[in-house]
């Protein structure tokens, strides 16, 4: 496609959303206590480092968005659940983090496992 | 590093093949360039903060479901179409960062600034927010609790700051003058009137 | 991938070097560099999940040393060339003539 001034025009609307429309089960809820899989792909990934291996909690299920580990090797949506996870600022970074600080990162379904 | 001209010419002889192939047209290029100097920018996320300090309901619309919210006052673009809008108080100051890239709410706050795309913040942001927060001059109480949010994934994030105290006689417009885009990111709080 | 770009946690980088007043591009072919990025992902030649992928394959050297907009420009270029839109032998060729029109233009 060219992209002419009418497209970008167009484009700059909201068109970019990962969110889809699928009937997906999700395999946690909000209040779920999770750990993230200790993964190490070659490829992409959105789940760093510094929370691989830490247990968590569900805080919120943000819906069915498309898989950007999939999407990045041309493997299809693999459509599931984004949930945004709360982490205890100890749990990541040791007693030495403030007991009541914390941090929250969106992930999805494949990257976790039940604590 | 590559010096500044070397790089510009890599990008001129990338825009003259690409004009060349028939993919894009000149105009598409300004009107790009245009859409993120002039009209994206944090003057949009500042009104919808300002908004949410004056009306209630919104404030409440915000926080509940922050895209519609945010689409509701006109700024509909790219890197807004799954908005999460976190709000600080005298208890929990949020912040946010991007670990692994730069991710940042465009509709609402343009693009992110040099410093946020920077390794030191990015590192750091995340294991020490109360050391990046006291390096931007924000003290934080000890007993408070600190939230980073790193939007590492497809939502992205708006901080509300707090209302400064002595701004209860301003009206929504003055209110705007307040919101700076650091505030937005959580590094600072609002200014004071 | 383990790599450079997933910064979270690392010490050593040093203070966070602030800008007042930080104008949206700091050069013109910033927002050109952007502008051909966002051409490359609009066209659909790739989308935005393989460009960052490419961004973070640039050698962990090279990405701490250059900007962001370079990182972007690299990754178009990455892309472009992996899809096979734009080979690195064409892109090379160009750069070179147009080098050699800047330097000629530098005598004249």
């Amino acid at each position: 496609m060219k992209i002419t001034r009418e497209v970008v025009q167009g484009l700059y609307k909201q068109t970019g959303t990962a969110r889809v429309d699928a009937d997906v089960a999700a395999s946690f809820k909000v209040g779920d206590a999770i750990q993230a899989r200790n993964i190490n792909p070659t490829g992409h990934t959105r789940l760093p480092r510094y929370i691989r291996g830490k247990q968590g909690r569900i805080a919120t299920d943000h819906g069915v968005f498309k898989f950007a580990d999939s999407l990045a090797h041309g493997g299809g949506n693999q459509p599931q659940h984004l949930y945004s996870v709360r982490f205890d600022a100890q749990e990541l970074w040791g007693a030495a983090a403030p007991a009541q600080d914390c941090l929250y990162i969106d992930l999805w379904d494949d990257y976790l496992e039940p604590a | 590093m590559t010096s500044d001209n070397d790089v510009a010419l890599r990008v001129r002889a990338l825009e003259s093949l690409l004009l060349e192939k028939g993919l894009v047209e000149a105009p598409a290029i300004d009107e790009i360039i245009d859409l993120f100097e002039n009209r994206l920018g944090p003057q949009n996320g500042a009104k919808v903060i300002a908004r949410a300090w004056s009306d209630p309901d919104f404030k409440a619309r915000l926080l509940a479901n922050a895209t519609d919210a945010i689409v509701e006052m006109g700024y509909e673009a790219v890197q807004g179409e799954d908005m999460v809008v976190v709000e600080n108080t005298a208890q929990v100051h949020n912040i946010v960062v991007c670990t692994l890239c730069s991710c940042f709410p465009w509709a609402t706050l343009g693009l992110p600034p040099v410093w946020y795309k920077s390794a030191p913040y990015r590192a750091r942001a995340a294991s020490d927010p109360r050391g990046v927060l006291a390096e931007f001059g924000t003290d934080i109480a000890a007993e408070a609790e600190v939230r980073v949010w790193d939007s590492n994934a497809e939502l992205r994030y708006m901080v509300l700051p707090e209302r400064p105290a002595g701004s209860e006689s301003l009206d929504e417009e003055a209110l705007v003058a307040l919101v700076t885009r650091d505030s937005m990111i959580g590094v600072t709080r609002a200014l004071n009137p | 991938m383990n790599g450079i770009h997933d910064m979270g946690g690392v010490h050593g980088y040093g203070p966070i070097i602030r800008e007042e007043d930080e104008p949206v591009f700091h050069h013109e072919w910033e927002g050109k560099a952007l502008a051909l990025a966002r051409t490359g992902l609009a066209g659909g030649h790739f989308n935005l999940d393989e460009f960052r992928h490419a961004m973070e394959r640039i050698p962990p050297v090279e990405y701490l040393s250059i900007s962001y907009y370079e990182r972007w420009l690299e990754g178009t270029l990455m892309m472009l060339a992996e899809k096979g839109v734009l080979s690195g032998e064409e892109f090379q060729a160009r750069l070179d003539e147009m080098s050699g029109d800047a330097l000629s233009g530098d005598g004249a």
